[in-house]
């Protein structure tokens, strides 16, 4: 039954862009990227209960430098500049997880809120490399003999990369560190006394959380071919917050869910971007009040009272499935 | 798993049939549909909703009413782009693959418009009159370029300021940013037409309000004239600034783009003196035909809204487009168009002297000099031309 619904989910997802028009399938390879983005916050945020308003700037971190790479070595295969942009994203990561491991709630969203700008200001200043203001042409992304150079292209490459990720995170749960870390999220107290270092993981999180940015981020460059630092801009880090809540803290299938929502509602918002952050804040507030687990808890508790099962207690969370 | 393989079948199939030969996308018996990313939030959201929604639109409202072109009603869409061009890109290719236009009429802002251009050249769409002055719209086919390109307009300022009033010394202040550096190029290059050279440069970067630094150090390389080539926020700073140090000996000039009632409304009365180029005739006391026009039909349609000259710039556009649709024809086609819109020659606005584009798809060339007295703008020339 499981299996059924994943291979038809698999197929209609391999046959969209025969199927849809041109602009949803560039729409699509958006959601997917938005969707990483969506599953890396979570793995920090659903793990280790730290919210992150600085996602918009491993974003562009990572888009910048899949996109310097692919200018800078023509040629060079998509893959290598996929990992560049997820490596130097995960130092970044890295870097930023240090200090930010003395702080908490609302500190720790200020320190995170204050590096996106600091890398907007970065890429105005470091315009030999960025261009700053005048942006960044993407040249289109090569695989081996192949140019990634329309929608449909693109669109498997985001998929395909997509689909790995997911699968990582959902296979992290049974890793070491994917323990080590949910028993973090459980009790700090009760981690660090059954042998776990505390700030290791955390900083291993943020880490990990930078990395699923970072490969985005240089999927994004090639999807919309064209950076520049008004993108990332503080309102897509609340973006991407907003995506996990409604979606569902610590869930993969609900990143996925919450990003498809609001990417499609951001599109379909398009004459009208001033009203923009007041129905996101609505939605968002929404969902905390009448959703606490977002999509996915909903969709559980319908399925479980649809199979006769008394629902989940509230409050009980399982790792990330 | 039969299904699954005939459905894969299907699918493929269908995708690799190519579609019908179609009429021209965007044009029906009934109706025109035209489209733009423009600024309807961000800091040019003033500019953007005035010269699409009550300027473009003013214009074909006037034209719907007369019968429409060729009996085709034009209708628009435009979504807010916020001056992001990665927002731009992906409102373009809505307006294109979703709502299918039949061209893009008057987008805004140099990065937008240039994050946008190989799209649409790749599919052989018109960019028509886009409100920036960057020469990267130069020399492609399917471009038309909006207001008067920074080139000329450097070369105008250039010749007036050395020619008729015997100026000699200049230094500029400008936004370090496309804008900023493409007029910086293009002064330079001017000046040493004349064997001239800027005796100081100082930049703002994008967003910065405070030029108190850079306004100490032009003020010591002791220029005749000091351009501005910035955003109205920073430009009124500026202005200010100098009253506030008290440098008096010098002449401001302001860039076309600059020249706007906005920014005097800014700086207040250290505006008073200011000089620059204005691309546009008053919109609220020009009695040139087009711009009466102009005003009446803004009674008409939109009697709460002000004259101003981004409306004008957008009506200008519309009549424009209005022009070259009609001269090509009922079969209206994207090559059709961009053929008709090179023919027009010596076009009778009544805003602009008398518009000819020609194979370099420039539509405007002009502007006048200007300077603050009292708080507006007062003509000093005739309309200057860069040919």
């Amino acid at each position: 039954m499981r299996l059924l619904a994943l291979a038809i989910g698999a197929a209609g997802l391999l046959l969209w862009p025969w199927a849809a028009p041109r602009y949803f399938v560039f729409l699509a390879s958006l959601i997917v990227v938005n969707a990483i983005v969506a599953i890396g916050l979570n793995l920090l945020s659903g793990y280790t209960n730290q919210l992150s308003f600085g996602h918009a700037g491993f974003l562009a971190v990572g888009a910048y430098t899949a996109a310097i790479v692919a200018t800078r070595s023509p040629g060079v295969p998509v893959v290598v500049a996929l990992l560049a942009a997820a490596l130097v994203t995960a130092a970044v990561g890295l870097l930023l997880g240090v200090p930010c491991l003395r702080l908490e709630g609302l500190y720790l969203a200020m320190a995170t809120l204050a590096f996106g700008f600091v890398v907007v200001e970065a890429i105005l200043n470091l315009d030999g490399l960025t261009r700053g203001n005048d942006g960044l042409r993407v040249p289109a992304a090569r695989l081996g003999p192949w140019v990634l150079a329309t929608d449909t292209a693109r669109y498997y490459l985001v998929l395909a990369v997509g689909a790995v990720m997911v699968w990582a995170a959902g296979n992290l749960a049974r890793t070491r560190t994917g323990r080590a870390l949910l028993a973090l999220r459980e009790s700090e107290v009760a981690a660090q006394a059954s042998g776990i270092h505390v700030a290791r993981y955390k900083t291993l999180a943020f880490a990990i959380s930078a990395l699923y940015t970072g490969v985005a981020g240089g999927l994004f460059a090639f999807v919309v071919g064209f950076l520049s630092p008004d993108a990332f801009d503080v309102f897509l880090s609340v973006d991407f917050v907003a995506m996990i809540i409604l979606g569902g803290l610590g869930s993969v299938p609900g990143s996925v869910a919450g990003a498809a929502v609001l990417t499609v509602l951001n599109d379909s918002l398009a004459g009208f971007q001033n009203y923009r952050p007041l129905i996101f804040g609505a939605i968002l507030i929404a969902s905390m009040l009448f959703m606490p687990g977002g999509i996915a808890s909903a969709v559980r508790r319908l399925r479980t009272r649809w199979a006769g099962h008394p629902p989940m207690a509230p409050g009980s969370r399982r790792g990330l499935e | 798993m039969r299904v699954l393989l005939a459905l894969v079948i299907a699918g493929l199939t269908t995708g690799a049939t190519p579609l019908p030969a179609r009429a021209q996308q965007g044009v029906t018996d009934a109706e025109i549909l035209l489209g733009g990313s423009n600024s309807f939030s961000g800091p040019l959201a003033f500019t953007g909703e005035q010269a699409t929604r009550f300027g473009v639109d003013l214009y074909f409202k006037a034209v719907n009413d007369g019968g429409g072109i060729h009996g085709r009603k034009v209708r628009t869409v435009y979504y807010d782009d916020g001056y992001k061009p990665q927002e731009a890109v992906a409102n373009t290719r809505k307006l294109l693959e979703q709502d299918g236009v039949f061209a893009i009429i008057a987008p805004q802002g140099t990065p937008p418009v240039v994050a946008t251009l190989e799209y649409l050249e790749e599919n052989r769409v018109p960019l028509l009159f886009p409100f920036q002055g960057s020469p990267i719209t130069r020399g492609r086919k399917w471009v038309f370029s909006g207001m008067t390109l920074y080139d000329r307009q450097s070369r105008m300022m250039i010749d007036y300021l050395v020619g008729a009033r015997k100026f000699g010394k200049f230094a500029t202040l400008y936004q370090d940013d496309e804008y900023g550096k493409s007029f910086l190029t293009a002064l330079e290059k001017d000046l040493g037409r004349h064997g001239l050279k800027l005796v100081a440069t100082e930049s703002v970067k994008r967003g910065v309000t405070d030029v108190s630094a850079q306004m100490a150090k032009l003020q010591a390389a002791r220029p005749d004239v000091l351009f501005l080539v910035l955003t109205p926020g920073p430009g009124a700073q500026a202005l200010r600034e100098r009253q506030k140090i008290g440098w008096s000996e010098v002449v401001m000039v302001s860039s076309g783009p600059l020249t706007d009632e906005r920014y005097l409304a800014l700086a207040g009365d250290a505006s008073e003196g200011v000089e620059g180029l204005s691309l546009w005739p008053d919109p609220l006391t020009s009695d040139r035909p087009g711009v009466k026009r102009y005003r009446d039909d803004l009674k008409t349609y939109l009697p709460k809204n002000e004259p101003n000259r981004y409306s004008l710039s957008g009506y200008f556009a519309a009549m424009l487009f209005t022009e070259g649709a009609t001269r090509a024809g009922r079969r209206l086609t994207r090559e059709g168009l961009v053929v008709a819109l090179e023919g027009i020659r010596g076009f009778e606005s009544g805003i602009l002297p008398p518009v000819t584009i020609g194979p370099d798809h420039e539509t405007q060339r002009q502007g006048f000099w200007v300077r603050v007295e009292r708080g507006r703008f007062k003509q000093l020339t005739d309309w200057l031309r860069a040919e």
